[in-house]
């Protein structure tokens, strides 16, 4: 099984001023292809660092990050731009879908910076919209949808490009239970189907639906193994 | 990402706030319009001033009391123009073949209890030939007329309805400022020249002007206010004005600067295209400062639309946009954004033109230069102005973006 995240050694400073910010301390992680995570930490323990390096938003200040066999962690922006594109896809607490387009042209939408031609861009988008079960509508604007309707949009768009890694960052953060059941279960349907995704989040329930608990505290990694059934324990503790 | 691709997207955001994209590109729709209308005009207006003086023919020549250096010095009184000087040239110059001096005046004159003020001329028969007028009715000044200072009148056309309505004028006796003189002539209407209506003329013969009317002011002879003169043929202009400016250098005895001017056609039409020429461009300038605060004010807009669209920009970056791209995407938007209003903005101007065309005896002159120009000079400002906000878009950073809720 191949390695989809190795990180070695990733340090990350922040300087504000004279003050010095050591958000990240060390991090040794990998994350196999076909793995379904969470990353869970209290706030300031350097979860968002972490995500933001692996989604190739943000470099290290030091040590080495491969995705997908890729050192990407020297490559310029332009370069990571294309990988973002390419090989991740994205999901936000906030969906992030552009109000002026209908949800066939949200999803439409990392095709055209890839390059697909317009058919084959139109046919993959609905293609991921039937799979996160939208199939009816495909020509809503985002204000004529409900959140979870809209969270699955922003699914449909972060795999239309078939990425290697699907990152969420608290994707059921804006929504109520039954949603939230919902959407974690097209996730456990994706990574059912061979996608390997890495959520962050706070809440002990969503951890639970992983099969891997990576935890974080200070910057560094505590736990990069836990069983899901055990956050319970550990948050309470 | 292609041209293709990033213009329809540009498209897809503006029409998504219309109001916002009007109100925008009201700027340069104004500022188009008012350049391409202000050359339109003042093109008509040079098209107006040159035609109406190319209508006295080109075989036309002016003498006019005074000179340009003369005029600049205050103190000089220049002597002036007389009918034998006027008689001099018919004589003595050989490429001459119509004079008419002319002696001019508004004066009141009434006729069965109708008052006006009417510009009365004093001239000689030659006046028709050289001016090009026709006799309507009756007959024109003859050199009777002249010999003995009689009182006869030749009306304009506009006077004679004014006047007379439907009656027959000739043999009517009209009284010009107390002094009783016959109508023995219409003339022809011709229409207004530089503003100033042709047919509302009196003519009277010159020497009857100089005893009952104006009185002479001129210690050297019967003093004139210009003379008209023809030349054989436009080939013959150059020589005539040089043999008359001789021949009033003798007689004036001239020793350094001329009290007279002559002009030609030509002449008068290269001062008239200087003027409006000028005048033209100065309201072309003025126009282009409207241009310039349209471009400012699409700048201000885009300022807004970036900070307004963090987010978006944020997530357009995230799932792969690169720096490059969303420069182009934004930079677009303030192209179409201009261009757009420019094209609309010509056609406001083109439609301005019209309207002062049909209200204004000024032609229309859709100039495509100035069109072409206005275009390329809004897409231009566009993209100038747009490069600020564009570059600072594509610099936001994708996390802070994101996260700016």
């Amino acid at each position: 099984m191949s390695t989809i995240v190795k990180l070695e050694s990733i340090t990350k400073v922040y300087g504000i001023g004279d003050i010095i910010v050591n958000a990240l301390a060390g991090i040794e992680l990998s994350v196999d292809a076909g793995e379904y995570c969470a990353i869970m930490g209290t706030s300031g323990s350097g979860k968002s660092t972490m995500m933001n390096i692996i989604g190739c938003l943000d470099r290290p200040t030091q040590g080495r990050y491969y995705l997908d066999g890729i050192e990407v962690d020297t490559l310029p922006d332009n370069d990571l731009a294309r990988i973002r594109n390419q090989k991740l896809g994205f999901v936000f607490q906030q969906f992030h879908l552009l109000s002026q387009l209908t949800a066939l042209e949200n999803v439409m939408l990392p095709m055209i910076y890839a390059g697909v031609p317009p058919q084959e861009r139109r046919d993959r988008a609905r293609e991921a919209l039937i799979r996160v079960g939208l199939e009816q509508r495909l020509e809503n604007k985002p204000t004529q949808l409900s959140g979870g309707q809209q969270q699955r949009v922003a699914i449909a768009r972060a795999i239309v490009n078939r990425p290697v890694l699907l990152l969420a960052d608290e994707p059921t953060g804006a929504l109520d239970s039954t949603t939230t059941d919902e959407i974690l279960d097209i996730f456990g349907e994706l990574n059912a189907s061979g996608m390997t995704v890495v959520m962050v989040t706070h809440e002990a329930e969503v951890a639970r639906r992983t099969r891997r608990v990576i935890w974080f505290k200070d910057g560094r990694v505590l736990e990069a193994n836990m069983a899901p059934q055990d956050v319970g324990l550990v948050a309470a503790g | 990402m292609d041209w293709m691709e990033s213009t329809n997207m540009a498209v897809k955001t503006l029409t998504s706030n219309k109001l916002r994209t009007g109100l925008t590109m009201l700027g340069m729709i104004i500022g188009n319009a008012s350049v391409i209308a202000m050359i339109g005009i003042g093109q008509g207006a040079q098209r107006l001033a040159s035609e109406q003086f190319e209508s006295l023919g080109p075989n036309v020549l002016f003498v006019t009391p005074g000179s340009q250096g003369a005029r600049q010095r205050t103190t000089f009184l220049p002597r002036n123009l007389v009918w034998d000087d006027a008689k001099a040239i018919a004589n003595e110059v050989p490429s001459v073949s119509g004079v008419a001096p002319q002696r001019q005046s508004q004066i009141a004159m009434t006729y069965g209890g109708k008052n006006r003020t009417t510009l009365v001329m004093g001239t000689t028969p030659s006046y028709l030939t050289v001016r090009d007028f026709d006799v309507a009715k009756g007959r024109f000044i003859n050199d009777v007329d002249l010999e003995r200072n009689t009182r006869v009148a030749i009306l304009g056309a506009d006077v004679a309805t004014q006047f007379f309505e439907d009656k027959d004028p000739i043999g009517e006796r009209i009284r010009i400022r107390n002094t009783s003189f016959e109508v023995v002539g219409v003339l022809q209407a011709k229409g207004s020249f530089l503003g100033s209506n042709q047919d509302d003329v009196v003519y009277v013969p010159l020497t009857t002007t100089a005893t009952l009317l104006t009185g002479r002011t001129s210690p050297f002879g019967l003093d004139l206010t210009f003379i008209s003169i023809s030349a054989i043929d436009e080939a013959n202009i150059p020589a005539a004005e040089f043999q008359i400016t001789n021949l009033l250098r003798r007689r004036h005895k001239i020793t350094n600067e001329d009290d007279f001017t002559v002009q030609s056609q030509k002449d008068i039409l290269r001062i008239v295209g200087t003027i409006t020429g000028g005048l033209t461009a100065l309201l072309a300038a003025i126009a282009a400062v409207s241009l310039l605060v349209g471009g400012i004010g699409i700048m201000n807009i885009m300022l807004v639309s970036v900070s307004e669209r963090t987010q978006e920009i944020g997530l357009r970056k995230a799932i792969g946009a690169s720096e490059q791209d969303i420069l182009t995407q934004f930079i677009i938007e303030a192209v179409m954004l201009s261009a757009a209003g420019g094209i609309l903005g010509t056609g406001v101007g083109i439609a301005g033109i019209l309207l002062v065309a049909a209200f204004s005896p000024l032609q229309a002159v859709v100039s495509p230069v100035a069109i072409t120009l206005a275009v390329t000079v809004s897409g231009t400002i566009g993209l100038v102005f747009g490069v600020v906000p564009a570059r600072q878009a594509a610099r936001l950073d994708p996390i802070v973006a994101l996260r700016s809720a």
